[in-house]
């Protein structure tokens, strides 16, 4: 005996509350988003358990790569256009010798004195660099900065 | 999602007559799936290029290069970092003693509940490696210390941790 062909029922399932909550988290994240700007060059960060916030304006990245070049960042773009010239505005930071890191600093804080110095060096650094830009800062006066580390994840 | 269905009209025009009927509503289906699509493509972009951890720092304090602090010696901890990461620490003129960094911290609350008037200066050796510093300003911070300085690591330091080995 032959079955009786059943007759499929279209199913028919209402998306909406998914495409709302797909909508929802979609508007959420467009928002959060904060891309993150091409680097000059890449470091690794050393690890610790501070939990400070790095500031998001007004900073002076100084960058200390794994072989020791010093590279100096502001976050204005128009600072940096005053500062290490027009063709230079759209790179994150410049390679700078000790000397004109003192003036370059100097000439930062004068333009703008809200801006706070972070120092972001690879975790293989020699310390010798670290300690000498160190010395710069304090003799540029300044003698609060931040050193940019990853939170600790044990 | 809502069906293939385009424009379906429900009902019938409303003929022409002398009398007006009120036309019937048409009900209007759009076809959502493409803009559900791309809403989906985007959610999911975004949802893989977020990065929700910003970085965190470490604020140091350190005094203007011109001013000097006198401290007794009895008061004054000196960890010293060599260039293949061994540490020492001594207090005053002791002879110094090699410590672990994993010790580092229980070794800090001790010394510190002993004195409460201990400063510590952290000397590491020029061609030292950046973490070993950062290492032990977090042990510093995590051990509540916040009485330190940093000092460049001399020969005569160095010749002071020779006595240890």
């Amino acid at each position: 005996m032959k079955k009786p062909h059943k007759k499929r029922v279209p199913i028919r399932i209402d998306m909406t509350p998914m495409v709302d909550v797909a909508f929802l988290l979609l508007t959420f994240f467009m928002l959060t988003t904060q891309f993150k700007p091409p680097e000059e060059v890449d470091v690794i960060l050393p690890d610790s358990n501070s939990v400070i916030k790095l500031p998001e304006r007004d900073v002076i990245t100084l960058t200390i790569s794994k072989t020791g070049e010093v590279f100096m960042g502001v976050d204005s773009q128009f600072l940096r256009a005053s500062l290490f010239g027009d063709e230079n505005k759209l790179r994150m930071a410049v390679q700078l010798d000790m000397p004109t890191l003192t003036s370059k600093l100097i000439e930062a804080r004068t333009r703008n004195a809200k801006l706070r110095t972070v120092l972001k060096c690879d975790k293989d650094a020699e310390y010798g660099v670290v300690m000498d830009v160190m010395d710069i800062l304090l003799k540029t006066n300044i003698s609060r900065f931040n050193l940019v580390t990853n939170l600790e994840t044990s | 999602m809502a069906g293939g269905g385009d424009f379906a009209p429900t009902g019938g025009r409303a003929k022409k007559g002398k009398k007006r009927k009120p036309t019937k509503r048409l009900g209007i289906r759009i076809d959502m799936t493409p803009m559900v699509d791309i809403a989906f493509l985007l959610l999911t972009f975004f949802m893989l290029t977020t990065v929700f951890r910003a970085p965190q720092t470490m604020e140091l304090n350190m005094p203007p290069s011109e001013v000097t602090v006198e401290i007794a010696e009895s008061n004054l901890m000196t960890l010293r970092i060599l260039d293949d990461g061994t540490m020492f620490w001594n207090i005053g003129i002791e002879i110094p003693e090699r410590v672990e960094m994993k010790d580092l911290r229980k070794l800090l609350i001790e010394r510190n509940k002993q004195n409460p008037k201990l400063v510590t200066l952290v000397k590491v050796d020029r061609k030292g490696k950046y973490y070993q510093m950062v290492d032990i300003l977090d042990e510093l911070q995590l051990a509540n210390v916040g009485r330190f300085s940093l000092a460049p690591l001399t020969d005569v330091d160095k010749k002071e941790v020779a006595k240890a080995i």
